[in-house]
């Protein structure tokens, strides 16, 4: 049995003043297993943030189900309720807006804790343990987040998701606000914590090297349906759907000669999800669009095992796309240019 | 761009053809409040660019890229001064103009894109008025002639429905047509440079795609120079001829992208290049101990000393030289990293 596993999720907003419906997610399935993490991808607007806001109860979805642990959430069941409290937990992205700048930094980790009623003594002990695992120095928790670098707030925001000892972190782009060198070492803390802590991660961004790094598995969001899913190394070598394709394309990694060579090019941008296409949702912006794609939603097929992909066009974007891991050449030629003046024993 | 008129042609003999287009020598700025004993916001840099050339300016937050972007507009913020050297466009020194020649020389020659579109645009005017408006003020150009131009620049940075967009506010337009806006806007006047700082790290990937390949194409097309400011050195390794990276207010190391990117020998540019491996103990190595926050860069000697794994003495109290390794190859480190 998942972890969590959440099925045909909706949501919707109505938009002030008319009756239109912001449709943000549209019919949403995945699961996630104990100790793996399931990536969410697409581009802003997609719809990612929503559903993690679902999911930590932060708002209730119009539609669809979420099972976390065997318990169906909802009605009177949510991450309020005492089974559940303190076991699913968030970073976000801007640590400087999610950090409340009057408290010192052992009361912002301590937060998540108060509602689980433990004494002081027992607090106190867990507070010391997170940030120690996320590598904050104890002479520091007295300080106030402002007096702190964006990198190390990032840290006391991650310590406070873990303090409650959660099965499920949902992190949501908490690299994207990060210089490089603090992007690489959060995303070392977050590998080190699941190895030791045995969390599950759904990871929202849109760093798709963060990405590569990261997950196990990979969900591509676009306007609040999942066009692809499946392993993330899989994906991110043979992309079935054009939109995945797309995405990696964009791809800048630090290495002039690597890079996604793809006559998939995506025009103009994500539209606002308020008038949704009938058919496919990237019909518009699909080079290979033809009059199916726009007369009827294609379905979910299945062309590998755990790899699925809603696109009429598959067998021609894995034609047309090299089966490529940039990402290792990138690796394997990040290793050789790195590996040049340190030391054997440090290689 | 047929409309610009030769205007630099026989001007001041210096700038002849092989003369790079910007130069900046020796160049010093510094803010007073932070108290004499510190580092000024950029030290002593020596920086170029040829014509129609792309460069790529990289650092850390912090590190000098909009000061330096500022300076070479005259445009360093309250109470910064540039405190030393000077900056040549076309071999004028750009310190000795007044202020008049100086709003001449912004938006026409040379002209600055910034991050966050919206906040750039007047958020009343429509977006044919502000184009309108740098035209007006730099060309002579007027009525039909500024709408036909404007018109014209919406479709060089690929806004579909240009007749439609021309009458649209800014909060009518996505982040990633505001920037085209933004863009076009910043071509108005057909300028010889172009900076841009950190112009597209608000947009997401897809779109920083399609805007970077239409600035460098708008940019090659046109023979116009452009700085690519950013944080983000996978931008540089895609779009840029050359590669500038900047430390605590110095470039440490520069050269052409492909000897760059293939031998990079500051370890500081090896530290921006080693955030992205995968490798974690070669990671580990370049990025040294940052765990107790990052370390302030030194009063005397070498800048990045206190970060560095390659650190000796040496390095603590005498900065290093600019030192040329292959054309147009330089660093500035005691102990660069051979390969
Ligand atoms: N108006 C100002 N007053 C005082 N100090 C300033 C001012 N502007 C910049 N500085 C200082 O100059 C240095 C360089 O800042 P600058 O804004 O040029 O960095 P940057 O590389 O553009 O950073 P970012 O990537 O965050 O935009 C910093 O130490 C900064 O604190
Ligand atoms: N509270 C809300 N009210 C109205 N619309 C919303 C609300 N929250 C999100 N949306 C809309 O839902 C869509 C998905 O947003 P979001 O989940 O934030 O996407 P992402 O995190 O992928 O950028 C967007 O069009 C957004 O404007
Ligand atoms: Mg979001
Ligand atoms: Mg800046």
């Amino acid at each position: 049995m998942s972890l969590l596993s959440v099925e045909d999720l909706v949501q919707t907003f109505p938009v002030a003043g008319s009756r239109a419906l912001v449709r943000a997610v549209n019919g949403v399935s995945f699961t996630l297993a104990r100790g793996e993490t399931l990536a969410l991808v697409g581009e802003s607007g997609s719809g990612k943030t929503t559903i993690g806001r679902c999911l930590l109860g932060l708002i209730t979805p119009s539609g669809g189900r979420i099972v976390f642990n065997g318990m169906e959430m909802g009605g009177k069941r949510s991450v309020r309720s005492p089974e559940i409290r303190g076991k699913l937990q968030l970073v976000f992205q801007e640590p400087s807006e999610s950090l409340d700048p009057r408290m010192r930094l052992h009361e912002i980790i301590e937060e998540p804790l108060r509602a689980l009623g433990l004494d002081r003594l027992e607090r106190e002990r867990l507070v010391k343990e997170a940030a120690r695992r996320v590598g904050l120095p104890e002479w520091l928790l007295t300080s106030y987040p402002a007096e702190i670098s964006m990198g190390l707030q990032q840290r006391v925001g991650i310590a406070r998701a873990i303090v409650s000892k959660p099965e499920i972190i949902v992190l949501d782009e908490p690299t994207s606000a990060l210089d490089p060198t603090a992007r690489a070492e959060i995303i070392d803390l977050l590998i080190r914590l699941q190895r030791e802590l045995g969390t599950a991660y759904l990871f929202i961004s849109h760093d798709l090297s963060a990405v590569r790094q990261l997950s196990h598995r990979l969900a591509v969001l676009y306007l609040g349906m999942i066009v692809e899913q499946g392993e993330s190394a899989a994906l991110f070598s043979q992309p079935g759907h054009p939109y995945t394709v797309g995405l990696l394309s964009s791809v800048l990694l630090p290495n002039p000669k690597i890079k996604r060579l793809t006559q998939l090019k995506l025009a103009g941008e994500i539209p606002s999800p308020i008038d949704l296409p009938k058919a496919c949702f990237l019909a518009g912006r699909c080079p290979l669009a033809e009059e199916r794609c726009r007369a009827v939603m294609p379905p979910v097929e299945t062309v590998a095992p755990g790899h699925i992909v809603r696109c009429y066009r598959t067998d021609e974007v894995m034609r047309m796309e090299q089966a490529v891991d940039y990402f290792g050449q990138f690796q394997a030629e990040s290793d050789r240019i790195l590996g040049a003046g340190v030391p054997r024993d440090m290689r | 761009m047929s409309g610009s008129p030769n205007m630099s042609a026989g001007t001041e003999g210096s700038a002849a053809k092989g003369d790079p287009l910007l130069q900046i020598i020796g160049l010093t700025v510094e803010f007073p409040q932070f108290g004499a004993a510190s580092r000024p916001a950029l030290n002593n840099v020596d920086f170029s660019i040829a014509r129609g050339e792309v460069v790529g300016l990289v650092g850390e937050s912090g590190s000098g890229k909009t000061t330096l972007a500022r300076s070479i507009m005259q445009l360093v913020p309250e109470p910064g001064y540039i405190s030393g050297g000077r900056v040549l466009f076309e071999g004028r020194d750009l310190g000795t103009l007044g202020p008049s020649e100086l709003r001449q020389l912004r938006g026409r020659e040379i002209s600055m894109i910034i991050s966050n579109p919206r906040g750039e645009l007047d958020p009343l005017q429509t977006v044919g008025n502000q184009i309108g408006n740098v035209l007006r003020a730099h060309t002579p150009l007027d009525g039909a002639g500024i709408r036909a131009r404007a018109l014209e620049l919406l479709r060089q940075v690929s806004i579909p429905a240009p007749e439609r967009r021309i009458n649209a506010y800014p909060h009518e337009l996505s982040g990633g047509m505001a920037q085209r806006v933004v863009m076009a806007i910043a071509l108005a006047c057909s300028p010889k440079l172009v900076v841009s700082d950190d112009a597209t790290s608000g947009l997401d990937v897809t779109v920083q795609a399609q805007v970077l390949e239409l600035m460098r194409d708008l940019v090659t097309g046109f023979g116009t120079s452009l700085l690519f400011v950013t944080r983000d050195i996978g931008i540089t390794a895609h779009y840029c001829d050359r590669v500038a990276v900047i430390y605590a207010g110095e470039i440490v190391e520069e050269g052409p992208r492909d000897a760059f990117f293939e031998n990079p020998r500051h370890p500081y540019s090896i530290l921006l290049l080693s955030a992205f491996a995968q490798n974690e103990r070669l990671r580990r190595y370049w990025l040294g101990d940052t765990t107790a926050g990052a370390s302030r860069a030194r009063e005397q000697g070498c800048p990045f000393a206190n970060r560095c794994v390659r650190v000796q003495d040496r390095c603590r109290v005498e900065n290093p030289e600019r030192r040329e390794f292959g054309r147009g190859h330089f660093a500035k480190c005691h102990y660069p990293v051979e390969r």
